[in-house]
């Protein structure tokens, strides 16, 4: 079976984790692919996994079993420290919070991952910035700006080492229904150039990507 | 941006937070820097005091029946004795071992001789070697010059000068049995408020002539070059050379209020290593408290691509920052607080320190550091992603 086309190959992954004497078994043998340039939503109840699966694919987490692929890489027999490297080159993140850095402003927030990569800027942040549209709010910092605007500011910054996966966790979760969109059709504009993995409770924002997962206590259900 | 330019920022935003644990370092390097300050100042003067002393060594023949009052002049008054140095001896003080170490060999004859209608103490010098030794006296007019052709040149020490209503340029007569010897007054010694006040001072030739003691020396004062030198061992070699003579140390006294001074300096030392131990802890529960609050922060630097190393870097950068600043402002008060404290203490007026600023400042910066070790496990012991997650 030829994966050239996989970004991602998950292989009867699984995870647990310890809780009181026992354990919890959160995600169970699953596997997935996803194609180089795909948008993949990431839907499922509370609880079901979610987020751990994300966390497992941006290499902020280890499966307890199976093997994951990122780019033909196998993550899983990586020591922790090469991960760090790879997962500034290869996954950006976008979280439900934004998770922006209150002190800093716009442009130095998503000059961030170029700093601790300890790469120049050459332009990169103004590119990632114009890409979002916020070119002409870099200056500002979080507070300053509205819940749609941070989001992008966090886009552009999941973007600006031009990773090949975007990993966003219910990027819409704190915004309205209107800005929802807009961030949605952000991301839709970027996949192509990169895989996209999007974790949604909103069927409709979900429709806008190309297939949709479906995560039942942590099984599969495409 | 760079990595530091973070922490500055992150610092300069918590800068009241930070207050803290800056004051803690402050206040740790303020007592250092004062008792350092304070006791070298402290030492100083005494060290500049045993110079003032004169002579390491006082060289005399032996005599034990009078007490050795060691640390003072007073040897003149005392020496009623028989017994005298010859001296075409004193070259061969020359060849004992620490030679080298000899700066000053100042040969002394004492007798009392009249001076109009009192008695004065004289004392015969050489008055180059004595010079060395007496640096420190303020002479009005001139010290005398060894003899030469002309008039017998004498000093004369305030308590002898007042009285008789002497000055430099004066002429007097002194006289002992039948003879008698013109001199003039070529200058008067300050108050010193040792015996000098009250002696005539002339060349040593010229005393034992007067005196009738041709050819003899009372004492010598010898001065070894440094403040450290091995005197005991100097005296030893000397008393070897010249059996029949005994050698004192003079500065022992001065020695034993420096033994005092060091040991109050390492008390306070103590109490000053302690309270930067303690502002270790404040700067430890400030930081600890700063990174608990940033947890989460810390947790998106390592999502967005911060190695474990950075993370510590930058709290290990921002300990440091605290402990520079700390240090710096905690010289600035233990500079003050000494120019205050050491006058009252020690009767000293200390200059500021600059060479031990960025020593301290270093030891600061170190304790800031070190402060700094546990909230940075703390930082790396939580898991981004749980930090994350839980919003
Ligand atoms: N460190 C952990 N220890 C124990 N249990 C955990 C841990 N992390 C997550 N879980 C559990 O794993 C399950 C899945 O969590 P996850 O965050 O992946 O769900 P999710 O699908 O993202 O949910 P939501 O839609 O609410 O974000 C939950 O029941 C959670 O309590
Ligand atoms: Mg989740």
């Amino acid at each position: 079976m030829s994966d050239g086309n996989n970004m991602i190959r998950i292989q009867g992954a699984g995870k647990r984790y310890p809780m009181g004497a026992g354990e919890v078994e959160v995600l169970r043998g699953i596997s997935l692919d996803v194609k180089k340039g795909e948008f993949v939503s990431v839907m499922g109840q509370s609880g079901s996994g979610k987020t751990t699966l994300m966390n497992l694919i941006g290499m902020l987490d280890s499966p307890s079993e199976g093997t994951i692929l990122i780019d033909g890489n196998d993550i899983t027999l990586k020591p922790q420290k090469e991960l760090v490297g790879l997962r500034r080159r290869t996954v950006g993140f976008v979280f439900q919070q934004f998770h922006l850095i209150p002190s800093l402003t716009a442009y130095e927030n998503v000059a961030l991952p170029l700093v601790f990569a300890g790469e120049k800027d050459n332009g990169a942040v103004d590119i990632a910035l114009e890409r979002v549209g916020l070119s002409h709010r870099k200056e500002h910092k979080p507070a300053e700006l509205s819940g749609g605007e941070q989001q992008r500011v966090a886009i552009a910054r999941a973007i600006v080492m031009k990773p090949k996966i975007l990993l966003a966790d219910e990027p819409t979760g704190a915004l309205d229904g209107t800005t929802g969109s807009m961030i949605i059709s952000l991301l839709r504009s970027l996949a192509g150039e990169m895989t996209v993995i999007m974790v949604t409770h909103n069927r409709e924002l979900a429709m806008l990507s190309d297939r949709i997962v479906n995560l039942v206590d942590g099984n599969i259900a495409e | 941006m760079r990595l530091h330019s973070l922490v500055l920022k992150d610092i300069s935003r918590r800068k009241i937070k930070l207050l803290v644990a800056v004051l803690g370092v402050a206040v740790a390097s303020a007592a250092l820097v004062a008792v350092v300050t304070t006791f070298s100042a402290a030492t100083d003067s005494l060290y500049e005091e045993s110079n003032n002393f004169g002579a390491n060594i006082i060289v005399r023949p032996e005599v034990k029946t009078i007490p050795l009052l060691a640390g003072s002049t007073s040897m003149g008054s005392l020496l009623v004795g028989e017994n005298y140095i010859e001296e075409s001896e004193i070259p061969r003080i020359y060849t004992i071992m620490d030679s080298s170490k000899l700066s000053a060999v100042a040969p002394r004859l004492y007798g009392v001789a009249e001076l109009g209608n009192a008695s004065v103490v004289i004392m015969g010098v050489d008055p180059e070697e004595e010079r060395k030794l007496k640096s420190w006296w303020k002479v009005r007019g001139d010290w005398i010059s060894t003899e030469g052709a002309g008039q017998t040149e004498v000093m004369i020490g305030s308590d002898v000068a007042t009285p008789m209503g002497l000055t430099e340029g004066s002429s007097i007569t002194l006289r002992n049995g039948n003879i008698s010897m013109d001199a003039q007054v070529t200058g008067v010694i300050e108050s010193t408020g040792g015996n000098e006040d009250a002696y005539v001072i002339l060349p040593l030739a010229a005393s034992q002539h007067l005196l009738g003691r041709e050819g003899k020396v009372s004492s010598l004062e010898v001065r070894a070059l440094c403040n450290t030198c091995p005197v005991e061992e100097i005296s030893m070699q000397i008393e070897e050379k010249f059996p029949g003579l005994e050698a004192r140390s003079m500065s022992q006294i001065v020695r034993n209020e420096l033994a005092i001074v060091e040991h109050i300096r390492s008390s306070a030392m103590a109490v000053s290593i302690i309270t930067l131990l303690v502002s270790t802890l404040t700067v430890a529960s400030t930081m600890l408290a700063s990174v608990n609050e940033k947890l989460k922060e810390i947790g998106i630097m390592r999502a967005v691509g911060a190695s474990d190393a950075q993370v510590v870097s930058m709290l290990l950068f921002e300990g440091a920052i605290i402990g520079a600043v700390g240090g710096i402002i905690g010289f600035v008060m233990g500079t003050i607080a000494s120019s205050i404290a050491a006058p009252l203490l020690v009767q000293v007026t200390p200059l500021p320190m600059w060479s031990i600023l960025l020593p301290v400042t270093g030891v600061c910066v170190l304790t800031g550091m070190l402060a700094s070790i546990l909230p940075a496990k703390r930082a790396l012991g939580v898991d981004p992603a749980e930090v994350l997650r839980s919003v």
